[in-house]
C-alpha cells in the first residue's frame, strides 16, 4: 500500500503541475524589486524628508502612478510627501513597546512588541471558533487563550516560540521576521487582510515601501481619539484560493483589504482594519474582519517583558509547529 | 548596472529552467499565485547573492524555495485557520470522494499538510531525492526528514484507505468479512 501511495502521489503532482508555466519576465520583476529596495533604503538613511518624498513619488510614477487618483496626481503627490515627511519623527520615536488589541469575527487577540522581541496570543470566541488542521474543535464556547507566538528568552538567548494551549505543546525555532517588509506581494497583501497583523518594529519602512510599490495609498484624514489619523488604505486584492483552503471553507476566491490609521505626529499606526472576503463557490459567501486598536507604551522593564513568551510550566516540548 | 548584468544573466538561466522551478513552486504552495510568489521571493534573494554566488544557481534557488516554503508555517497558517473557522464544523460534500481521481485527492490533501511536511514529501517524491539528500537541501537532521515524511504519509495512506472502502461500497463489493 506504502509503495502504492508513493507512486499515486507522484503521479498526482504530475498531474496537478502539467501546464504549469513560469510567467515572462520573472528576472526582471527581480531585479526591478531588488532596485526599487535598495533605493528605498538608501534614502531612509539619508534621513531628509524631502528626498524621501520624492523618492517615493518618483517610485509611484515608476510603478504607472497606481497611487494617484485620476486627476488628482498633483495632490496625490503632496500628501504622499506630507507622510513621508513624518519617517524622520517616526524614526526618533520609535523605542515604545507596541500594544494591540485586536477584535473581529475571529477570537480575540493581542500583541505585544518591542524591538525584535514579539509576541501574539490569540483567544478563543464563542462557540467552536478554533480548529486544529485536521478541522476538530480546540474549545467551545467561552474565551480562553488559545495560542501563543513570538520570541522567548530561553538560555539568556532570544528564540522563536510557539504555544499551543489547547494541547499543553510548545516549539522553538530561530527568529524569523514578524512581519514583510512591505506589502508588496499578493502574499502579504493577503496576510494584512487577516486575523492579525503583526507588527513589526520598523513601521515606517514598512509603510514606505508599501506606498512605494503602489500597494498602498493615502486616502484622506480621519479622526480617531481626538487626533486627525493619515488613512491608509492597501489595493483590495482578490485571488484564488489554494486548494486545501478553498475546500474548506466550499469556494473559489477571496478579496482582502487593509486599511492603517496613522498618527501624523509620530507616523506610527493608532489602528488597522482588515477584511476578508470569500465567494465563487457552492457555500454562501462568507465575510470577515478585524479592527486592531494600538497603544505605544513606555519601554519599561515591565512593559518589554509582556513582548516575550512565556512558556507554561508543564508543557511539552515538540520538535516544530508544524507538528503542533 | 551590475544588477543589469545579474538580471541578465538571471534571465538566460531561467530560459531553461523557469518552468520547473515553477512547478516545484506550486506544489510547495498549492496554488499557481502563491508559487509565482515564492519563486519571485527565491529569484529576489538569488538576485542579492548573484555577484558572489559560487556553484549551481538552481541548487540555491531550490534550496531557498524549499526553506521559504518550510518557514512560512506561521504567516501562512493564521490565513488558513481563519478560513478554517469559518467553515468550522461543516461536513463535505458527499459527492466529493466519488467525483475525484485518488491522484487528485492525494495532492489537495498534500497542500493542506503543514509546510514543513509538504517540502519534506514534495522533495522525496517529486524531486525523487533520499532521505539524507532531503536532509541536506533543508539543512535538518536526517530525524526530522524521517519523522515530517513519516507523518505526511500516513494522512496521505488514510485517505487512500478511505478511498478503497468507498470504491468497495460503491461496487457493492464487501471485504472478507462479509
Amino acid at each position: 500500500m506504502s509503495t502504492d501511495v508513493e507512486e499515486l502521489l507522484h503521479e498526482g503532482m504530475e498531474r496537478f503541475t502539467t501546464g504549469v508555466h513560469a510567467p515572462a519576465g520573472l528576472a526582471a520583476t527581480a531585479g526591478r524589486l531588488r532596485r526599487r529596495r535598495r533605493t528605498t533604503r538608501a534614502v531612509m538613511a539619508c534621513g531628509t524628508a524631502a528626498a524621501t518624498a520624492a523618492a517615493v513619488v518618483v517610485a509611484l510614477a515608476a510603478t504607472g502612478g497606481t497611487a494617484a487618483p485620476a486627476g488628482g496626481s498633483t495632490a496625490q503627490a503632496h500628501t504622499v510627501a506630507y507622510v513621508v515627511s513624518r519617517v524622520k519623527n517616526a524614526l526618533a520615536t520609535e523605542n515604545l513597546v507596541y500594544h494591540g488589541i485586536t477584535t473581529g469575527t475571529d477570537g480575540p487577540s493581542a500583541t505585544w512588541a518591542y524591538g525584535q522581541r514579539w509576541r501574539w496570543e490569540e483567544f478563543t470566541g464563542a462557540g467552536c471558533r478554533n480548529v486544529t488542521s485536521t478541522g476538530e474543535c480546540t474549545h467551545r464556547g467561552g474565551s480562553v487563550r488559545y495560542l501563543a507566538t513570538g520570541t522567548a528568552q530561553v538560555g539568556g538567548k532570544l528564540t522563536g516560540a510557539y504555544v499551543t494551549y489547547y494541547n499543553r505543546e510548545y516549539s522553538l525555532s530561530p527568529i524569523t521576521a514578524p512581519l514583510p517588509t512591505s506589502a508588496c506581494s499578493r502574499t502579504a497583501r493577503l496576510e494584512m487582510g487577516g486575523p492579525v497583523a503583526t507588527p513589526g518594529d520598523h513601521w515606517s519602512d514598512f509603510i514606505n515601501a508599501t506606498l512605494a510599490c503602489g500597494a498602498a495609498r493615502v486616502t484622506g484624514h480621519v479622526w480617531i481619539n481626538g487626533t486627525a489619523t493619515i488613512q491608509i488604505t492597501g489595493k483590495p486584492i482578490t485571488v484564488r484560493l489554494p486548494p486545501g483552503e478553498a475546500r474548506a471553507v466550499r469556494e473559489k476566491w477571496t478579496r482582502v483589504g487593509w486599511t492603517l490609521y496613522v498618527d501624523p505626529a509620530t507616523y506610527l499606526p493608532v489602528r488597522i482594519t482588515g477584511t476578508g472576503t470569500t465567494f465563487g463557490g457552492p457555500a454562501a459567501s462568507t465575510f470577515g474582519s478585524m479592527v486592531t486598536n494600538v497603544q505605544w507604551l513606555k519601554p519599561t522593564a515591565a512593559n518589554k517583558a509582556k513582548a516575550l513568551v512565556r512558556i507554561p510550566p508543564g508543557f511539552h516540548r515538540v520538535s516544530s509547529a508544524a507538528n503542533q | 548596472m551590475a544588477n543589469d548584468q545579474a538580471v541578465a544573466e538571471l534571465e538566460s538561466f531561467l530560459a531553461e529552467r523557469a518552468d520547473q522551478l515553477m512547478r516545484t513552486a506550486v506544489l510547495l504552495t498549492g496554488s499557481r499565485e502563491a508559487g509565482q510568489d515564492l519563486l519571485q521571493t527565491g529569484l529576489e534573494r538569488l538576485l542579492r547573492h548573484w555577484p558572489g554566488l559560487t556553484g549551481d544557481p538552481e541548487a540555491y534557488l531550490r534550496r531557498t524555495l524549499y526553506n521559504l516554503a518550510a518557514d512560512g508555517y506561521r504567516r501562512r497558517s493564521r490565513l488558513q485557520r481563519k478560513l478554517l473557522l469559518l467553515r468550522a464544523g461543516t461536513p463535505p460534500p458527499a459527492d466529493t470522494l466519488a467525483c475525484v481521481d485518488l491522484r487528485d485527492a492525494l495532492v489537495r490533501l498534500l497542500v493542506q499538510l503543514p509546510p514543513r511536511q509538504r517540502a519534506v514529501l514534495v522533495l522525496r517524491y517529486w524531486e525523487q531525492l533520499t532521505e539524507a539528500e532531503t536532509a541536506a537541501v533543508l539543512g535538518w537532521p536526517e530525524g526530522t526528514v524521517k519523522s515530517a515524511a513519516s507523518r505526511g504519509l500516513r494522512r496521505l495512506r488514510g485517505l487512500a484507505d478511505s478511498w478503497h472502502q468507498a470504491e468497495l461500497h460503491e461496487t457493492g463489493l464487501r471485504g472478507p468479512g462479509r
